[in-house]
């Protein structure tokens, strides 16, 4: 209760903020924002596999491609096209895949899962890359973003500002449900799943079940957010259903923590902030994100969201004097 | 009527190695049947096998008279049949709360919900403070699983056993690595949470053995050397010199 309304006034803060950044930031900022926003999304629905599931996937650019492609082949091969239809489209191509990939999978564990996910995340960057008529191949498609038709007006989204409301409360509302999702009854078979898979199944589980409807849930989020992310750029290249997106998404959530929610979104702004100023530096930044990525598995290995977690307590008192081992599962489930 | 629960002629290879070699036992309805056997005699597997773990090599589990031989573990924790491990098995993270919630909710049919919380059905949580009184650890319910103590842990390997409801009971040593206090007390504590139900107990502790069951079945080299009530078994001679004449 305490700490329910906590995180509700916390969600609230953070929207309104978002509503004021139009008028703070300048457009290339804004322009940054939005990108955080998309990527939060993906990172956090990298999380629930990652740190609530405890499923190491190399593949979960594949369901962010998918989503991006899919809009912009709807975008480009059906004329006038809603905006709603394409992301209708996005999910269904989402779901419709995970179900599929999900079945094939779900048996298998650990090192087995990851590289089966990596094999499926090479096949379909190779149907992206080789499939020119469809996907434009190492072209890329350009698209125009849709009005937003809201049934009694029309907004258009040309304009970045309405571009990022629309982001702000579409991933915001979609990022809210997943931190929901995690109070519930699946959001919490998801770390029965992490913690003890065998002793589920005596429990009345069924833990393929579980994984399908986990790994179809995530590869959707992830979709989502490629929809979003085929809108913010109106472009979409084989980059995004690429291995890259799949590293990309591992650092967002280890530099930001997959032991906490919020974790990953940390992550998604430090990873885009960095990328951003980085490659106006030099060429080579992914170099230095490795460095940084290392520096962080080696010295903390629970990200910037336990450093950040160790500093509050150090300095503003053990207020839950549980001990430090309660804190792990309690930040994880709420 | 049919027996309640019937094992028959269960054998199990693995791989060559014959572990059991034609188990056959009955169980009625409210017994406590205890299975007893030296090391190595096949007990933990022949409860894999009813538990669903294994799929038994030949025979058949008889269940109220249907077969449930090779039915996955999940769909017969749903039948009613519970079991405990041996070696502790919880969700070690989770908070005691949490583990025990996770077989309670899953009784009431919240597996896989997307909107609904557990947490807040108060039927559930009724359901959990009890199990958690019956078992002793309400004072420790927000603790994670692994910050308790090893009889505390063994406790609650109990309450989730209990936590859905089961008709049927295997509890796998319960008191292995007790001291006698802590042994006696789990005794009495899993009398008392087992009334009304049946319970299969696999048990090397003599005095547990005898001060529990109604019925005991004695397992040695893969088949049952006997089945009877505790007095035959304490002077069957056959048993004594398997297995209590050693001691």
């Amino acid at each position: 209760m305490k700490q329910k309304s906590i995180s509700l006034i916390t969600i609230f803060a953070l929207f309104l903020a978002g509503a004021f950044m139009p008028s703070i930031l300048k457009q290339y900022h804004l322009n940054m924002l939005t990108e955080i926003i998309i990527f939060s999304l993906y990172a956090v629905s990298y999380n629930l596999l990652l740190g609530y599931a405890g499923l190491l996937s190399f593949g979960h650019a594949a369901f962010f491609g998918l989503g991006a492609f899919a809009t912009a082949v709807a975008i480009t091969h059906i004329p006038g096209i809603s905006l709603w239809n394409v992301i209708l489209i996005g999910i269904a191509a989402t779901l419709i895949a995970g179900f599929v990939l999900g079945g094939l999978l779900l048996r298998h564990k650990g090192s087995y899962f990851a590289l089966l996910t990596l094999a499926f995340n090479a096949l379909f960057y190779a149907v992206a890359t080789k499939w020119h008529s469809v996907t434009g191949g190492d072209d890329g498609l350009s698209i125009t973003r849709p009005d937003l038709n809201l049934g009694f007006t029309s907004i258009p989204l040309n304009s970045l500002t309405n571009f990022y409301y629309l982001t702000l409360v579409i991933m915001g509302a979609a990022i809210v449900f997943c931190w929901y999702f995690t109070h519930t009854a699946m959001g919490k078979t998801v770390l029965l799943m992490r913690e003890n898979e065998d002793r589920m199944k005596f429990l009345g589980y069924n833990t393929n079940i579980s994984r399908l409807i986990l790994f179809t849930f995530t590869g959707v989020i992830a979709g989502f957010a490629g929809v979003f992310y085929t809108f913010h750029f109106q472009f979409v290249s084989i980059s995004a259903i690429s291995i890259d997106m799949t590293t990309a998404v591992l650092l967002m959530v280890f530099v930001g923590g997959k032991k906490t929610f919020w974790g990953p979104i940390l992550g998604a702004f430090v990873y885009i902030i960095l990328q951003n100023y980085l490659s106006n530096i030099t060429d080579r930044w992914p170099l230095v994100m490795g460095v940084i990525f290392i520096i962080m598995v080696l010295y903390a290995p629970g990200g910037l969201s336990e450093l950040i977690i160790n500093i509050k307590q150090r300095f503003f008192g053990k207020k839950n004097n549980n001990g430090d081992k309660s804190a792990t599962p309690e930040e994880v489930t709420s | 009527m049919s027996d309640y629960l019937h094992i028959q002629d269960i054998h199990k290879d693995f791989s060559g190695l014959k572990v059991l070699t034609g188990v056959e036992f009955k169980v009625k309805q409210n017994e406590r049947h205890a299975v007893i056997g030296p090391n190595g005699a096949g007990k933990t597997t022949l409860f894999n096998i009813i538990s669903g773990k294994f799929k038994p090599s030949s025979g058949a589990i008889l269940f109220k008279g249907e077969d449930i031989s090779g039915k996955p573990s999940h769909v017969l924790n749903r039948h009613g049949l519970s079991r405990s491990f041996q070696i502790t098995n919880v969700f070690q993270e989770l908070s005691v709360f949490d583990n025990i919630l996770s077989g309670v909710r899953s009784c009431y049919g919240l597996r896989y919900h997307f909107f609904k919380k557990p947490n807040h059905n108060r039927s559930i949580c009724e359901k959990v403070e009890t199990i958690l009184k019956e078992v002793g650890l309400t004072d420790v319910q927000d603790q994670p699983a692994n910050s308790l103590s090893y009889g505390q842990q063994r406790a609650m390997e109990i309450g989730i056993t209990l936590s859905t409801e089961p008709e049927l009971i295997l509890l796998d040593e319960p008191t292995a690595g007790m001291t006698r206090e802590e042994t006696d007390q789990a005794i009495k504590m899993i009398d008392k949470v087992t009334a009304g139900r049946t319970l299969i107990v696999i048990e090397h502790d003599m005095e547990v053995v005898f001060s529990l069951a109604d019925t005991i079945s004695v397992l040695h080299y893969g088949t049952i050397l006997v089945s009877d009530t505790p007095e035959k078994i304490r002077n069957d001679q056959r048993v004594k010199d398997a297995y209590l004449g050693e001691g």
